[in-house]
């Protein structure tokens, strides 16, 4: 069983673009199950932050919306706390609207109406 | 005494689910030193009240949002 994630990334702004490409390659090489699609990323970019993290007063983010099983989770959390370059990131469990699909799957228990 | 009802404006603005990736509408229930403000204070209806609170809490670990507003450090 998949459900529906919304990862957020906050990488060093002193990483170049492709350097970022190639880490949020590596890690959702790690939640890519083979019925699932590509995650839907957005870069917001440049951002400074509302408090400094290790001294860092800007960050990169990125958002990525995704679709992977639960038991793939700790090792993906693994990889990302052990890289330098990403500052913070948080991985919830996506409660937005979702697409017409997911509305076929029953007892996902996301919506209490 | 039962204080005035006020409306929600997460309702009225047609909101469902609160994003916690929307700190200009997030920061809009906070205290001016970053707390967040009571539903009495604010009008929000419980279930948004618990959205906000958790969507609050999350931008905040993201520095979206700060957890003390107003500190010289």
């Amino acid at each position: 069983m998949t459900r529906h994630y919304e990862a957020v990334y906050i990488f060093d702004s002193a990483l170049e673009e492709a350097a970022i490409n190639e880490r949020l390659e590596r890690f959702h090489a790690l939640l890519a199950r083979p019925d699932t699609d590509a995650p839907e990323l957005s870069h917001w970019g440049k951002r400074t932050l509302a408090y400094p993290i290790n001294r860092h007063e800007t960050g990169y983010y990125v958002i990525a919306k995704l679709e992977t099983s639960p038991e793939a989770l700790p090792e993906f959390e693994r990889a990302v706390k052990l890289d330098e370059g990403v500052l913070r990131f948080l991985i919830v469990v996506n409660e937005g609207p979702q697409p017409v699909a997911a509305t076929a799957d029953k007892g996902d228990g996301e919506d209490d109406e | 005494m039962r204080r005035p009802q006020k409306n929600c404006s997460i309702c009225e603005s047609g909101v469902r689910v609160v994003d916690f990736k929307d700190e200009r509408t997030l920061s809009r229930f906070l205290s001016e030193r970053g707390k967040i403000l009571p539903s009495r204070l604010s009008g929000t209806c419980a279930r948004h009240q618990r959205q906000l609170s958790t969507a609050i809490k999350r931008a905040r670990v993201l520095a979206l949002l700060p957890y003390l507003k107003g500190h010289g450090g």
